[in-house]
């Protein structure tokens, strides 16, 4: 089966599902991506890029409980799938491959 | 507030679908920056995200896949069937309610299509026009055209298969059968090919029976043969007298022919026999068809073209004569566009439509305010609000559909059974164009009347229902909230209640006037008076005529068991025409009033045996020109006298209000007094001062025969008078034969007819009502059965709770009551001053007392829907209340 190519935000989202497991919806993904790499994301460009993701098979989502901080609303929980988890394994893979021995080039940069 | 505004700027341009958990994002997010940052920080990135959110929405396509727009589906009339059947009270109230309007609607559609916008029943139909002539000086049309069809015969070419047409009504006498009048078109051959009419039997006219040498012909319609010969195929070749003509029978027309407006005989037009001057002869019609590749407008410019040469060769007659080409249903007085009127007609059945679906739409609210839960799961499992929707609205349609179906079978029925009988009471015999049947154009109409009553029906609970949805969501799951009766519902309630309190008064009015009408009393024994219209034929001279009528009077008088004949202008309690006279009153000063004048034959009074009471009757003398002596009635003596003794006074014809000042009008001289003999009609508002005119019965602008018959069957003695007619002269025609007690029938039979539409009516709204109030004040106690527990274990005095939860709903129907009292006393004032019979009765205590009466039927009436609510309310364990989620 042929993997899917991941674009660089999906790479970034795709490791936060990865990081936050059961707590990856939108909004500790925004702030996960925004710590880490302090880039300022918009809400919506976190879900755009969510909703490809899962329209490619690569992630999955369920609708959880209300919350009171939410003001009763519910939350859209996401986690990988097999072609997701696969995915993201060859692009890392890929970047290794392409990074290994040029750390200290690229520090220099 | 900031904060919450600040939010919902936030979301606004956020994508539907996945608006509820990004919001839900953003309130997070901005909950803990605010609690790490401060809440201006927040607020600050807030206003930065609202932004991006713009921004990126208005410049790159949505990736969020667009919201599947929900649409009905199979299921969700499969499930409006089952709550059909769930909910019997509803289905048969709501679905009743429906069907009403949409049988009004249907009904008032079709006679008003026919009527207005008529089409006729032939192939080619919109090619087949007719020609007239309009005089624009005097606004009219002219019907003496015979002069113009003969030029246009020969010189139109836009218009072919021209021929024309001339109205007569002859007495048909066979032997053995009563004669009676037959409608004859003196007609064009060519009219058989235009009106696409076959023989049943024998042939139609042709060319050689219009040559004048040609032996006199009559072609007959299917009704005739059947009714009057039998359906005898040996009616071909027989010769027949019809009026004083005996022409011989060659064809029996198809059933169904009878072109070109109602007729049941045709003869020859026979052109050369007529010789018209411009503007002179008999009435005449012209029809056609449009030549091939012609248009009305084409054949307009042509026939525009020959009218400006007629006018410039004929000034004296044509100088103001314009010919028209239209479509030949578009008769004189049918057709007419009269948008305001129509307006008015479909403004009231969509009102009335709007009404009943309205109310209907309060039940299904309530029925599916009592389904909240399961409303509430469909949309927690992902329906959106548009799936919720169709779904009402889907149930509301199975709901119309059934009704409408029902609806128009009744509509189908009762036009078939009454709706030509009523139309013809209004307009006489109807041309062969009007059918009232269904047509496509009525189902179409149905249909969208049905749409739209399921719309008003289903789509306005629904999206009442599901407006908050999330809201009652958090609500539901705290065990609080739901559905409530708002603002809409409300006007609906009041104002349903209200026009119900319209209906029965207006049914009470309509039975006031009917019985006006049927009960009035003529001033004489009118059940032993046989009475008929009396007509010559066209060709007829006047001296032959008026012989006849005397001859007739004799030989009536000469009958055994008649003890009095005699001809008037107009029948009694039928309308007379008002008069404008001047008297001198007095202190010698002339004043002018109104009175009201009928023209009698000289032995009217004694035929009807009611001798004058002062004075005395007319002579034959009187009828002589010249005579200027009058006979005035206890009611003029009242109204105009002012009491004083009519023999004597002098009285004369006033000229018109406004009109130029003519040379005096001659004295006449009252010479009697008698009682009130019908000069007023019961549908007249006013009493009217009566004065009669002697005058011979030829010379009467028509005649009416009266005859006194003491005993006996008087009805029967119509066909018996029809035999002396035919007998004195067999161009006398003879109809309208009735009983003096039944000449107002006919509008009797058309009131019942609105009384029997109206009670029905009256009786829906009273149910819907009920219904309505219902609903709404058992939907208010199921709701509010907790809080009656809750209430009732704290304390609280039962009936006093009660009263509390149904204090609202309570004084929503008697707003509607007290509301609709008001209407019903607007409209009686407003009636006073129009021309309703019994306007301008004083109102009196017994007036005010009725009307009091009826609001209190009517609380009554609307309190038996609270019995079974309250009862269920005061049946409330507070234990089993508390229990219940």
């Amino acid at each position: 089966m042929d993997t899917i190519t991941l674009g660089e935000f999906e790479q970034l989202v795709l490791m936060s599902i990865v990081r936050l497991d059961h707590e990856a919806y939108g909004a500790t993904i925004r702030r996960d991506i925004e710590t880490r790499t302090a880039r300022r994301l918009s809400i919506s460009a976190v879900y755009t890029t969510l909703d490809r993701l899962e329209q490619k098979g690569l992630v999955r989502s369920w609708i959880g409980e209300p919350t009171a901080e939410r003001g009763g609303r519910r939350r859209k929980h996401f986690a990988l799938e097999t072609a997701g988890a696969r995915a993201l394994k060859a692009a890392h893979r890929d970047y290794m491959a392409m990074a290994t021995g040029l750390e200290r080039r690229l520090k220099a940069l | 507030m900031i904060d919450r505004l600040l939010l919902a700027v936030a979301t606004r341009a956020l994508p539907a679908a996945a608006r509820e958990w990004m919001t839900g994002d953003l309130e997070e997010e901005f909950r803990r920056l605010a609690s790490t940052h401060g809440r201006w920080r927040a607020r600050g990135w807030l206003i930065g995200e609202s932004m991006r959110n713009v921004s990126r929405r208005a410049s790159t396509k949505s990736r969020f896949p667009k919201p599947k727009v929900a649409s009905m589906s199979w299921i969700d009339l499969k499930l409006g069937f089952r709550m059909l059947v769930k909910y019997p009270g509803l289905t048969l109230v709501g679905g009743t309610a429906m069907a009403f309007a949409i049988f009004v609607g249907v009904v008032a559609f079709t006679m008003f299509s026919v009527v207005m916008n008529p089409s006729l029943p032939l192939k080619g139909a919109d090619r087949i026009v007719q020609i007239s002539s309009f005089d624009v000086a005097k606004s009219q049309s002219e019907s003496q055209q015979l002069h113009d069809f003969k030029i246009w015969r020969g010189s139109v070419h836009s218009v072919t298969d021209l021929g024309a047409w001339q109205n007569s009504s002859r007495n048909l006498v066979i032997p053995g059968v009563e004669s009676s009048p037959v409608p004859v078109a003196e007609m064009s051959p060519i009219g058989f090919q235009v009106g696409q009419g076959e023989a049943h039997l024998g042939r139609v006219l042709t060319e050689a029976d219009a040559d004048p040498a040609a032996p006199p012909v009559v072609v007959i319609g299917y009704e005739i043969w059947k009714s009057r010969f039998g359906s005898d195929p040996g009616v071909i070749g027989k010769t027949v007298q019809l009026g004083d003509e005996y022409p011989v029978v060659v064809g029996v027309m198809r059933e169904g022919f009878e072109f070109p407006v109602a007729h049941d005989a045709w003869l020859p037009l026979r052109l050369q026999l007529l010789d018209a001057p411009p503007r002179e002869g008999r009435a005449t019609s012209v029809f056609g068809r449009l030549a091939p590749g012609q248009t009305l407008e084409t054949a307009q410019a042509e026939l525009t073209t020959i009218g400006r040469s007629l006018a410039r060769d004929l000034p004296q007659t044509h100088q103001h004569l314009e010919p028209r080409v239209t479509p030949y249903a578009q008769q004189d007085n049918m057709g007419t566009d009269d948008f305001a009127f129509l307006f008015a007609i479909y403004f009231f059945l969509t009102a009335l439509l709007t009404l009943i679906c309205g109310n209907v739409g309060l039940l299904i609210f309530a029925r599916a305010a009592s389904r909240e839960n399961d409303l509430i799961v469909r949309t927690a499992l992902g329906a959106g609000r548009s799936r919720i929707v169709w779904q009402l609205f889907a149930e509301a349609l199975v709901l119309a559909g059934f009704s409408a179906t029902v609806g128009l079978v009744a509509a189908g029925v009762f036009l078939q059974t009454w709706g030509t009988g009523f139309l013809e009471a209004n307009l006489g015999r109807l041309p062969f164009w009007m059918n009232l049947q269904l047509s496509p154009k009525t189902m179409v109409f149905a249909v969208a009347a049905t749409v739209f009553g399921a719309a008003v029906a289903g789509v306005m609970p629904a999206f009442k229902l599901t407006r908050g949805m999330n809201d009652r969501l958090k609500q539901a799951s705290a065990g609080s909230g739901g559905a409530q009766f708002g603002g809409v519902w409300t006007f609906v309630i009041v104002a349903q209640i209200a026009v119900t309190m319209m209906f029965p008064a207006i049914v009470y009015g309509e039975r006031y006037l009917m019985g006006t009408i049927d009960n009035f009393d003529m001033g004489f024994a009118a059940e032993r008076f046989l009475t008929a219209r009396i007509d010559k034929d066209a060709a007829q001279d006047r001296a032959r005529y008026a012989q006849s009528l005397q001859e007739l009077q004799r030989r009536l008088a000469a009958t055994p068991g008649v003890t009095g004949v005699t001809y008037a202008q107009s029948l009694p309690a039928t309308g007379h025409p008002d008069a404008r006279i001047e008297l001198e009153g007095p202190d010698g000063k002339v004043t002018a009033t109104w009175a009201t004048l009928a023209a009698v034959e000289p032995s009217y009074f004694e035929a009807l045996d009611s001798p004058v009471i002062a004075g005395r009757a007319f002579t034959p003398a009187d009828a002589q020109p010249g005579s200027r002596v009058a006979i005035v009635d206890q009611a003029f003596v009242e109204l105009v006298l002012q009491g004083r003794n009519p023999i004597g006074q002098q009285f004369r014809f006033a000229p018109e209000v406004d009109g130029p000042a003519p040379p005096p009008e001659p004295w006449y001289e009252v010479v009697g007094l008698v009682k009130e003999l019908g000069i007023s009609a019961p549908f007249q508002k006013d009493r009217a001062a009566g004065f009669y005119l002697p005058a011979p019965p030829d010379r009467l602008r028509d005649q009416y025969l009266m005859v006194h018959l003491p005993s006996g069957d008087v009805a029967a003695f119509g066909a018996r008078l029809r035999e002396i007619a035919t007998a004195v002269d067999s161009t006398l025609r003879v109809s309208e034969i009735r009983t003096a007690d039944a000449l107002n029938n006919d509008i009797v039979w058309v009131m019942g007819l609105w009384v029997k539409i109206t009670s029905v009516m009256s009786a829906l709204a009273i149910v819907l009502s009920l219904a309505g109030i219902y609903s709404v004040l058992s939907f208010t106690v199921t709701r509010r059965t907790r809080e009656i527990g809750v209430r009732v274990a704290l304390g609280g005095s039962r009936d006093r709770v009660i009263g509390a939860i149904l204090r609202k709903p309570l004084i929503r129907v008697g707003f509607g009551v007290l509301l609709g009292s008001g209407m019903v006393l607007a409209a009686v004032i407003a009636l006073r001053g129009s021309d309703f019979p019994g306007a301008n009765t004083p109102l009196t205590v017994w007036h005010f007392a009725t009307l009091a009466g009826y609001v209190v039927v009517m609380v009554v009436v609307c309190s038996l829907a609270v019995i079974v609510p309250a009862r269920r309310a005061l049946r409330v364990e507070p234990t089993v209340a508390l229990r219940a989620e």
